[in-house]
C-alpha cells in the first residue's frame, strides 16, 4: 500500500544517490548507518520507524480519499435507505408515493409477517420455512465447488497437461450460456441417473454451474504466484496432491475468501436451479421469497417484500462483514521473503 | 375357555379389524402446482384445499409465484419424470402442446357425470375440450376488461353517470384531466397494454371484427378501415396517461384510483382485491362497469387445472376427485368470493359475491355476450408477437397504418 | 513464467489428468453437450417441447427478421461496454482508496458489497421507483424547488439503457472492489517501499507498477463482468421489463421469453446460438492476444 497522502518526512525523496541506497539497505535491515543527529539521519530514523506508525496527517489528499469514499457510500446506501424506510411503513403510506420520506407510523409488522406469516401459497408461514433448506444446499455446494475450482486452477496453472487449455476454453464459453437454456438437457441427464429432484442433485448442479468461475478465479490467482515455489517443492520431492494440500492451499486464503463470497451469495440467492432440481423437502428460501414478492394478479405488499428481501440477504451480508479479517495484507507475500 | 368368552373375543377381533380397515383408507394424495401466492389468493385456494381434504384427499401444495415460472416448472417436472398430480394453466392454448404430446389425462367421466356441457359457458368449454375430450378442470373466470373508477374522482370532475359509449368515455377522461386528476391510471407493461387494447378492440370494434381477426385470422378484416379505426381509438388513450406510467405495476395503478388521484383503470376483476384491502366497497367508494352499453361483450379468461399422465392408479383417482371437487358449486362460490373471479358454473347461488361479480355472472349467462380472450384463440407465440407490435405502437410514434400492417403480418403466421 | 525445466514423470501427468476429470466431464457433457443439443434444436420447429424435425434455417431467418432481437443485440453491446468500463473503474478506485488505511474499513467494505448480496428482484424495483419521474429523484428535485429539473431516463426510450447501467454498476462494483482489494493486498510491501524511496510519484507507482501486477485480478474481474453482461436478465425484468416498449430489451430476456412464455424452444435455441457465436467472436481474439503475451514471457 502506498499512501496517497503526504508523509511528514520528505527527506528520502530529496536524498542523493549514495544516501538513497544506504537508506534502502538501512530500512531493509532495520539498521541505521548514518550518524545520529544529522538532519538526514533524523529523517532516515523516522522513515525506518514508519512502517509501524505512520503519522497520517489530514492533508488535502487524505480529505479527498475520505470525500470520495463517503460520496460513493451515499450513492450505494440510497437504495438500502429506501428499502428500509419502505419496510417500516404501512401500505397506506406507501401508496402515497412518498419514496424518501421517513415513516409517519413506523411499524415492525411487515418484518414479523415476512419472517413467519406471509402467504407463500396455501401455507402462510413466511420465509423461515426454507432457511435450513438453503443452508443444507449452500454448504455442500460451496465447499464442493470451491474444492473442484481450486484443484482445477492448480492443475491448469502449474501442471498444464495437454488439452487442458482447450477444456478450460470450453468451460469458459459455457459460462456464457444462460442457465435456462441448459435446464432441459440437465433435467433429462439428472433424471437418467435418478438424481432429479433431490438434494445431491442440486448440489451437483451448483457445482457444475459454479465450475467455470471458480476455476477461473483460482487459475488466475495461482498464475500470480511465482513458479519458483512450485519448482522448489517439486525438487523437494512433492507430488501432485501433496504440493496442493501442503503448499498451495494454505497460500490461497485471499482467493478462497473471494470465492466463498461469490459462491455463497450466488447459491443462497439462487432461485431457478433450486426450484427445478431440488426436491419438495429441500426447496430453498428463495422459493418462499419469490412467492412473497412475485405475483401475477394478487395484491403486492411492498413493505413485506422489502423486509423479506433484507432478511434473506442477512446471511451473505454477515459473511461479508466477518470476512474482513482475511482481507489483510502479506498472506502470499510472506512466502517469498527468504 | 368358555364358549362365550371365545365368541366375544372373535367378535371383538372382527370389529377391530373392520374398524381398522375403514380407517386404513389412505387419503388420496395430490401435489398441486399453482401460482396463487398472495394473501387473497391463498385464502381462495384454501377453499379448494379444504374441500378436497374433506372429500378424502390430501392436498400437497406446490405454489410457485409468477405464472410463467409456474408453467415452466410444470413443464420441467413432467420432462424429468416427477410430474405433479395437477398443475395450473390458463384456459387458453398454453397446454395444447401437452395434449398433442399425450402428456395429459382426460377427465371425461367427471365432465359427463357433472354435466359440464350444460353448466359451463361455451368459451370455457372450447378452451378445455380437444378432439371431444375434456383435458382440464376450469376453476374460475376472470374478465380482463373491467373499467374501475373512483367515485370521489368522478364527483370532482362532475361526471354524473357511467359512460355509455367510447366517445363519452373519452369526454369523461378529458373532464378528469381538467379537474387536475390523472384520467387513466395505467401501467406500461406489455401485458397491460395488450389487455387494454383488447378491451377497446372488443368494445369499439365489436365482437364480429374481434373474432374475424383473432379466431379466423381474416386478412381482409385485418386490413380493413374498421380495424385501423380500432388502433386509432386505442392510441387516443395515450393522451390521458401520466408520464410515470411505463413499467408501473398494475397494483400501483389501482392504488392511484383507490386514493382518488386517478379516475379510471382498465384492468381485470382481480383488481378488486386491492380495493378491498384498502377497505373500499364496490358501489360505494368505487364503481365498476364491464364495457359501454347494455350489449357490451364480456371477455372471458380463466384458470384451469390439467392432470399430467401418471402410472399410479391412486394418482388417477386423486385427479378425478380433484376435478370433481374443484368444479362443485359450493367450492366454486367460496373460491370466487375470495379471488374476485366469477364461478365457471352458471347454476350457483351468487349472494355472497360482490357487486361487480354478480353483475358479471348475470352478463355471462347471455351467450351472445361471451367473447373468448385472445389467449384462447391464438398460440402463446403469436400472442407474444402481438404484444410486441402493440407495445411498439403504444410507445413510439408509429402510424396506425404501419401498426396495422405489422399486426396483419403476425396473424398471417 | 517460463516452462519448468524439470521433466515431468508420466505418472504425475496422469494424476493431473485424473484430477481434472470433473472439469473434463462438465466441459464435455454439460457445456459442449448443451451447445450441440441447442444447435440441433435451433434447426427444428420445437414449440413447448423439443422436437427433432428439421426446418433448416427457418428459425434463424425469423430471428433476424425480428426487430426486438436486433434491438436487444444492439442494447447489450452499448450496455456491456458502459457497464464493464464503469464497474472496473469504480471498483478499482474503491479498492485503492479503501486500501489507504482508512477508518472503519470493515464497515465501508460492507457498504460497497451489500448490493451484491441482495436479490435484484427487489432492488430492481427500488431502482425503478428511484428513477421514476413521478416518485423518485425528479420528484424530489421538483419539491426542492428545481422546477425544470429532468431525470426521467427510465421512461425515455433512448435513455432507458443507461438506467440499467446505473443500477447494475451499483450492484457489481463491490464485487470487483473485493477482487481487486485481495489482489492489492497480495502485493509485497517491500516493492512499495522501494519505489517510494526511489522517488517515483505515487500515481506513477499505481499506473506503472501496481496496475500491471493486478493483471490476473483485473482479467478475472473482466471475465466475470462480461459473463454478467451476457446473462443480464433479472435487472431488466425487475426494472423496466424490457420497456418502455422494447427499448431496453436484452438477448437473455428475449431467449427466456421464447423459451417458456411463448413456448418456442426452436427460436430460443437459435437466439442462444447467435448469442454464443457473438461471445466467441469477441472473446477468441482477446484470448489469443493474451495467450501470445503470456507465451512471450510476461504474466499468464
Amino acid at each position: 500500500m502506498l499512501p496517497l497522502t503526504e508523509e511528514t518526512d520528505e527527506a528520502p525523496r530529496a536524498s542523493a544517490d549514495g544516501v538513497r541506497s544506504a537508506a534502502v539497505s538501512d530500512t531493509a535491515n532495520g539498521v541505521r548507518a548514518a550518524p545520529v543527529g544529522t538532519p538526514l539521519a533524523v529523517s532516515a530514523l523516522r522513515s525506518a520507524r514508519s512502517p509501524a506508525r505512520r503519522s497520517l496527517a489530514w492533508t488535502p489528499a487524505r480529505l479527498g480519499v475520505y470525500g470520495f469514499l463517503l460520496t460513493a457510500a451515499l450513492f450505494f446506501l440510497l437504495p438500502l435507505y429506501v428499502m428500509l424506510v419502505t419496510s417500516l411503513k404501512p401500505m397506506e403510506e406507501i401508496h402515497l408515493g412518498t419514496l424518501f420520506a421517513l415513516p409517519l407510523h413506523a411499524t415492525f409488522e411487515p418484518w414479523r409477517q415476512a419472517w413467519q406469516s406471509a402467504c407463500t401459497g396455501l401455507e402462510c408461514n413466511g420465509i423461515r420455512a426454507g432457511f435450513w433448506n438453503s443452508v443444507a444446499i449452500v454448504v455442500p455446494s460451496t465447499v464442493l465447488s470451491i474444492l473442484v475450482g481450486a484443484v482445477n486452477g492448480y492443475a491448469l496453472s502449474f501442471w498444464r497437461p495437454r488439452g487442458a487449455g482447450l477444456l478450460f476454453g470450453i468451460l469458459m464459453l459455457g459460462a456464457f450460456i444462460p442457465a435456462q437454456v441448459m435446464i432441459y438437457p440437465l433435467v433429462r441427464a439428472l433424471a437418467f441417473i435418478h438424481l432429479f429432484s433431490s438434494l445431491p442433485g442440486i448440489v451437483l448442479i451448483h457445482t457444475v454451474f459454479g465450475m467455470p468461475v471458480m476455476t477461473l478465479l483460482f487459475r488466475n490467482y495461482y498464475a500470480s504466484l511465482p513458479m519458483e515455489l512450485f519448482k522448489a517443492a517439486r525438487i523437494d520431492g512433492g507430488g501432485f496432491w501433496r504440493i496442493f494440500v501442503e503448499l498451495m492451499l494454505p497460500m490461497s486464503t485471499p482467493v478462497i475468501v473471494v470465492a466463498a463470497i461469490m459462491q455463497i451469495t450466488g447459491i443462497w440467492n439462487d432461485f431457478l436451479l433450486g426450484l427445478v432440481f431440488a426436491d419438495a423437502d429441500h426447496l430453498p428460501m428463495t422459493v418462499q421469497l419469490n412467492n412473497i414478492i412475485n405475483t401475477t394478479t394478487g395484491e403486492r405488499l411492498y413493505n413485506v417484500n422489502m423486509a423479506a428481501t433484507i432478511l434473506t440477504s442477512m446471511v451473505p451480508l454477515t459473511l461479508y462483514f466477518i470476512s474482513g479479517r482475511w482481507f489483510v495484507r502479506g498472506i502470499a507475500s510472506g512466502a517469498v521473503k527468504g | 375357555m368358555s364358549k362365550a368368552v371365545l365368541k366375544g373375543g372373535v367378535l371383538a377381533l372382527a370389529l377391530a379389524l373392520a374398524a381398522h380397515a375403514a380407517m386404513a383408507q389412505p387419503p388420496l394424495k395430490a401435489t398441486v402446482i399453482h401460482w396463487w401466492t398472495s394473501g387473497g389468493e391463498s385464502a381462495a385456494i384454501r377453499q379448494f384445499a379444504d374441500a378436497f381434504n374433506k372429500a378424502g384427499g390430501q392436498w400437497v401444495d406446490n405454489a410457485i409465484a409468477g405464472a410463467d415460472q409456474s408453467r415452466a416448472i410444470t413443464t420441467n417436472r413432467i420432462i424429468g419424470g416427477n410430474a405433479p398430480t395437477a398443475a395450473q394453466f390458463n384456459t387458453s392454448r398454453q397446454f395444447r402442446d401437452f395434449v398433442q404430446e399425450g402428456l395429459l389425462n382426460n377427465v371425461d367421466d367427471v365432465a359427463i357425470a357433472n354435466h359440464w356441457d350444460q353448466v359451463m359457458p361455451a368459451a370455457i368449454l372450447d378452451a378445455i375440450k380437444f378432439n371431444g375430450h375434456f383435458y382440464a378442470a376450469p376453476v374460475d373466470i376472470h374478465m380482463p376488461a373491467w373499467f374501475f373508477y373512483s367515485k370521489p374522482a368522478f364527483r370532482k370532475a362532475g361526471i354524473a353517470r357511467e359512460p355509455q359509449s367510447y366517445e363519452e368515455f373519452l369526454d369523461d377522461l378529458a373532464r378528469l384531466k381538467a379537474a387536475g386528476l390523472v384520467p387513466l391510471a395505467f401501467g406500461g407493461q406489455v401485458w397491460q397494454e395488450k389487455i387494454t387494447f383488447d378491451a377497446i378492440f372488443a368494445m369499439v370494434g365489436g365482437p364480429d371484427l374481434y373474432l374475424k381477426v383473432y379466431r379466423d385470422r381474416d386478412q381482409q378484416a385485418l386490413r380493413s378501415e374498421a380495424f385501423r379505426q380500432v388502433l386509432v381509438k386505442f392510441k387516443r388513450l395515450k393522451a390521458f396517461v401520466d408520464a410515470g406510467s411505463p413499467g408501473r405495476n398494475w397494483n400501483d395503478a389501482t392504488a392511484m384510483v383507490v386514493s382518488g388521484r386517478a379516475g379510471v383503470q382498465i384492468m381485470g376483476d382481480w383488481a378488486k382485491g386491492e380495493f378491498s384491502s384498502a377497505g373500499q366497497v364496490a358501489g360505494r367508494d368505487f364503481g365498476c362497469f364491464p364495457g359501454f352499453g347494455p350489449h357490451a361483450p364480456y371477455v372471458v379468461a380463466g384458470d384451469a387445472f390439467v392432470f399430467p399422465v401418471t402410472e399410479s392408479r391412486d394418482a388417477v383417482k386423486a385427479q378425478k376427485l380433484l376435478a370433481n371437487v374443484l368444479t362443485a358449486p359450493a367450492a366454486q362460490v367460496a373460491f370466487s368470493a375470495r379471488k374476485g373471479s366469477i364461478p365457471i358454473r352458471l347454476d350457483v347461488d351468487d349472494s355472497s359475491l360482490d357487486l361487480c361479480a354478480r353483475l358479471g355472472l348475470a352478463i355471462i349467462k347471455d351467450k351472445s355476450r361471451q367473447l373468448p380472450n385472445s389467449e384462447m384463440l391464438t398460440t402463446p407465440d403469436v400472442n407474444g408477437e402481438l404484444q410486441d407490435v402493440l407495445t411498439k405502437f403504444w410507445n413510439k410514434d408509429q402510424s396506425p397504418e404501419d401498426a396495422q400492417k405489422a399486426f396483419a403480418r403476425v396473424m398471417k403466421g | 513464467m517460463t516452462t519448468p525445466a524439470i521433466a515431468r514423470p508420466r505418472r504425475l501427468q496422469l494424476v493431473a489428468y485424473f484430477a481434472l476429470l470433473p472439469m473434463a466431464a462438465t466441459a464435455l457433457f454439460a457445456y459442449l453437450g448443451t451447445i450441440f443439443w441447442s444447435a440441433r434444436i435451433s434447426f427444428s420447429g420445437s414449440r413447448t417441447f423439443p422436437s427433432y424435425d428439421f426446418v433448416g434455417l427457418a428459425q434463424y431467418v425469423r430471428l433476424f427478421d425480428n426487430e426486438r432481437w436486433l434491438l436487444s443485440l444492439q442494447n447489450v453491446f452499448v450496455y456491456g461496454a458502459l457497464f464493464i468500463v464503469a464497474t472496473l473503474v469504480i471498483g478499482f478506485l474503491l479498492a485503492v482508496f479503501i486500501d489507504q488505511k482508512v477508518m472503519a474499513e470493515g464497515m465501508l467494505r460492507t457498504v460497497f458489497l451489500y448490493p451484491y448480496a441482495m436479490s435484484f428482484v427487489a432492488t430492481g424495483l427500488i431502482w425503478q421507483w428511484i428513477l421514476n419521474p413521478e416518485l423518485g429523484i425528479q420528484n424530489v428535485l421538483h419539491k426542492l424547488g428545481f422546477a425544470g429539473a429532468r431525470f426521467d431516463w427510465i421512461v425515455d426510450q433512448d435513455m432507458v439503457i443507461y438506467t440499467l447501467v446505473i443500477a447494475t454498476v451499483w450492484q457489481a462494483s463491490g464485487l470487483v472492489m473485493a477482487l481487486l482489494l485481495s489482489g492489492l493486498r497480495g502485493i509485497d510491501e517491500e516493492i512499495w517501499k522501494a519505489a517510494r524511496i526511489d522517488g517515483i510519484p505515487r500515481w506513477r507507482v499505481y499506473v506503472s507498477i501496481v496496475l500491471p501486477m493486478l493483471g490476473p485480478s483485473l482479467s478475472t474481474a473482466f471475465v466475470l463482468l462480461f459473463v454478467m453482461v451476457v446473462k443480464a436478465y433479472d435487472a431488466v425484468v425487475a426494472m423496466t421489463q424490457g420497456g418502455p416498449g422494447t427499448a431496453s430489451e436484452v438477448p437473455a430476456k428475449f431467449i427466456m421469453d421464447y423459451l417458456f412464455n411463448r413456448a418456442n424452444v426452436g427460436l430460443a435455441s437459435a437466439a442462444s446460438m447467435v448469442l454464443l457465436a457473438t461471445v466467441l467472436a469477441i472473446a477468441a481474439p482477446l484470448y489469443f492476444v493474451r495467450s501470445r503475451a503470456a507465451r512471450s514471457g510476461r504474466e499468464s
